[in-house]
């Protein structure tokens, strides 16, 4: 449906470099990055904001790069969402259908109709300084919808929504997806991106590292950057040493990890997930479990729990509960196993040391 | 906290002296005038030509070059290029400038053998000694008040407004018109108002286009030439008295925008 091609644009400092995605149609396409990693510019060159320096914009097959904002059917939703502040809630959702010099009676289905789908039929006499985060949002929303676009590309859609209303606008866009709606979606959210993406490109410095499911990008981060946006903290930078019995690598400060058996590469970053390391004062039993010792450096409360530092020389992140701490009650200082099964380290990437951009 | 009160009184009398000197002479011209003196001088049909004409003159100049200025306001506010600071400063240059100065250069150009009172003068229109001339006089000093008032404004209209209409559709011209212009209205409006007031007080540059017909300030200056200041003053309370009426009507009108500026299609739906 919508396809880029090695798309490029210099903007003062920065630079958008190669950027080529896919989306398809109905797809919900979550574009993933820190700020100014270019997610914004991008959007704009999609939606014709911007022309690029290079590369090319396909919408279902018509080349699209140099076509007009207003006659490309890509609807885009700003992260301030950008209301007319000198309008009504009523008069900014018919605005575009003005601007299509629909008849009144339209006009006025259509304001009825995307109200509802956004419940903001209360709304359409008050002006927009008046409204919520949450309400502001929908009305955006509606008065992009109106237009029917091909695609709508959404900037950071929950930044200006309070926590306890993100639930909400999360079920409103996957219900707009899931009624054939193909979204793109800019956030520097990882948790949004898995709730929500059935695609998730991310995009770093201008250039996007990694691409696939947000499965995929969450079981095999490419490099540092992305495992650590997928909150990964265990990370070890090895060698491997495989023999016909048996695997292991050895990191930097000479952390020894059994892994399971297999073909790996020279040398690469293992990952580990905080949430597969155990911590115990005696070490786990089990065959080839890693048992490896040593001190807690810090213990810090976490949503559901504690996030507990040690000092291996290499460091490990555990999680535990509430339940794991009082019945354990580990202290700052404190000797302990670090302990994990060979199968829950990965490989970042291929093993090959990708450049982090 | 002592001297905190002490730097308070310090700054308290200092403002108080200013403003002190700002109406001290105003005050002192109402007192030195007899009421009957006032409503005599109000009765003259020459002082109220001229004030009657000043107003609309100085009304018609604005309203004239306010279809260019608010443009270049908009262009000015929106656009970078280059020289964009040289462009900046010939907009001001008017401010700076002797205003008799800046006369005697507008009448090279408009008189007949300058090149707009050249071509003018071909389609049969004379630009010195009357209303024409006059007007070109008073754009001239005033127009920088207009512009970088509407400047502003519109620099105050968040781009992305602009950016979300495009992306809805808009033509840029219906942008400038439904979402810039009604968003910046109350800086234009203001903007309208310090050119209008500041040319019809204008002098210098006037007297030398047209001593006749005669604006208000020009009556002013007239009679106290011929008459002295107690034949000047009355002329120039009415004047003063006329002048505030308009500028405060304006002011309310222009917070009242919705009566002004009602949108295209308001009543229809």
């Amino acid at each position: 449906m919508l396809r880029t091609e090695k798309l490029s644009k210099r903007i003062d400092a920065f630079s958008l470099r190669d950027i080529s995605i896919e989306v398809g149609k109905g797809d919900y396409y979550v574009l993933l990055g820190r700020s100014g990693a270019g997610k914004t510019q991008l959007l704009e060159l999609i939606c014709g904001l911007m022309n690029p320096d290079r590369g090319r914009i396909y919408l279902e097959g018509e080349d699209i790069t140099y076509k007009r904002v207003q006659d490309r059917g890509i609807g885009m939703v700003f992260q301030d969402l950008s209301l007319f502040p000198h309008y009504s809630v009523k008069d900014n959702i018919m605005y575009p259908l003005r601007v299509r010099k629909m008849d009144l009676k339209e006009r006025v289905d259509r304001v009825q109709r995307a109200a509802a789908g956004m419940n903001i039929t209360d709304l359409l006499l008050r002006r927009p300084d008046t409204l919520s985060g949450g309400e502001k949002q929908r009305v955006a929303l509606a008065r992009t919808l109106v237009t029917d676009p091909k695609i709508l590309l959404l900037d950071e859609p929950m930044a200006s929504v309070d926590a306890s209303l993100k639930d909400n606008i999360r079920r409103l866009l996957r219900r707009l997806n899931r009624n054939g709606q193909t979204i793109i979606h800019v956030t520097h959210d990882f948790g949004e991106a898995i709730s929500l993406a059935s695609r998730v490109g991310v995009i770093h410095n201008g250039r996007i590292i990694q691409e696939g499911t947000p499965l995929d990008v969450f079981n095999h981060p490419v490099n540092r950057f992305v495992a650590r946006y997928a909150g990964i903290k265990n990370f070890f930078r090895v060698t491997f040493i495989t023999s016909y019995k048996s695997a292991s690598a050895i990191s930097e400060k000479r952390t020894r990890f059994r892994l399971p058996r297999g073909e790996y590469p020279s040398s690469g970053l293992l990952i580990i997930g905080s949430s597969e390391v155990l911590l115990s004062r005696q070490g786990a039993s089990g065959f080839g479990i890693n048992n490896i010792r040593g001190v807690i450096d810090d213990i810090v409360p976490s949503p559901t729990g504690f996030e507990i530092t040690v000092n291996a020389g290499d460091y490990f992140y555990a999680d535990i509960t509430h339940r794991e701490m009082e019945e354990s009650r580990f202290v700052t200082g404190e000797k302990v196993y670090v302990s994990f099964r060979p199968e829950s380290l990965r490989i970042v990437g291929n093993g090959e040391d990708i450049k982090e951009y | 906290m002592k001297g905190h009160t002490l730097f308070n009184w310090i700054f308290t009398i200092l403002a108080s002296l200013v403003l002190l000197f700002i109406i001290a002479p105003l005050a002192g011209m109402f007192f030195d005038s007899s009421f009957s003196e006032v409503r005599t001088t109000a009765a003259d049909p020459a002082v109220r030509r001229s004030v009657w004409f000043t107003l609309a003159i100085a009304f018609a100049s604005t309203l004239f070059f306010a279809v260019g200025a608010v443009p270049l306001a908009w262009i000015m506010a929106r656009k970078k290029f280059p020289l964009k600071r040289v462009v900046q400063g010939i907009i001001d240059l008017p401010v700076v400038l002797p205003h008799t100065a800046a006369g005697i250069a507008l009448l090279g150009f408009i008189s007949r053998e300058g090149a707009l009172g050249g071509a003018a003068q071909k389609a049969g229109i004379l630009l010195v000694n009357n209303g024409a001339g006059i007007a070109l006089a008073m754009a001239f000093v005033s127009l920088p008040f207009l512009i970088n008032a509407a400047r502003d404004g519109f620099a105050a209209v968040p781009e992305r407004t602009e950016k979300a209409a495009l992306t809805l559709g808009a033509s840029q011209t219906r942008i400038f018109f439904t979402v810039s212009l009604p968003q910046a209205w109350r800086s234009v409006v203001s903007g309208f108002i310090m050119m209008f007031a500041r040319g019809m007080s204008e002098f210098g540059a006037v007297v030398i286009i047209a001593y006749h017909p005669m604006i208000a300030p020009v009556l002013i200056y007239d009679r106290f030439n011929t008459y002295g200041i107690s034949a000047a003053r009355p002329a120039s309370i009415i004047f003063i008295l006329v002048a505030l009426l308009f500028f405060v009507l304006f002011r309310v009108l222009a917070t009242e925008r919705r009566v002004l500026f009602k949108r295209e299609d308001d009543a229809s739906d």
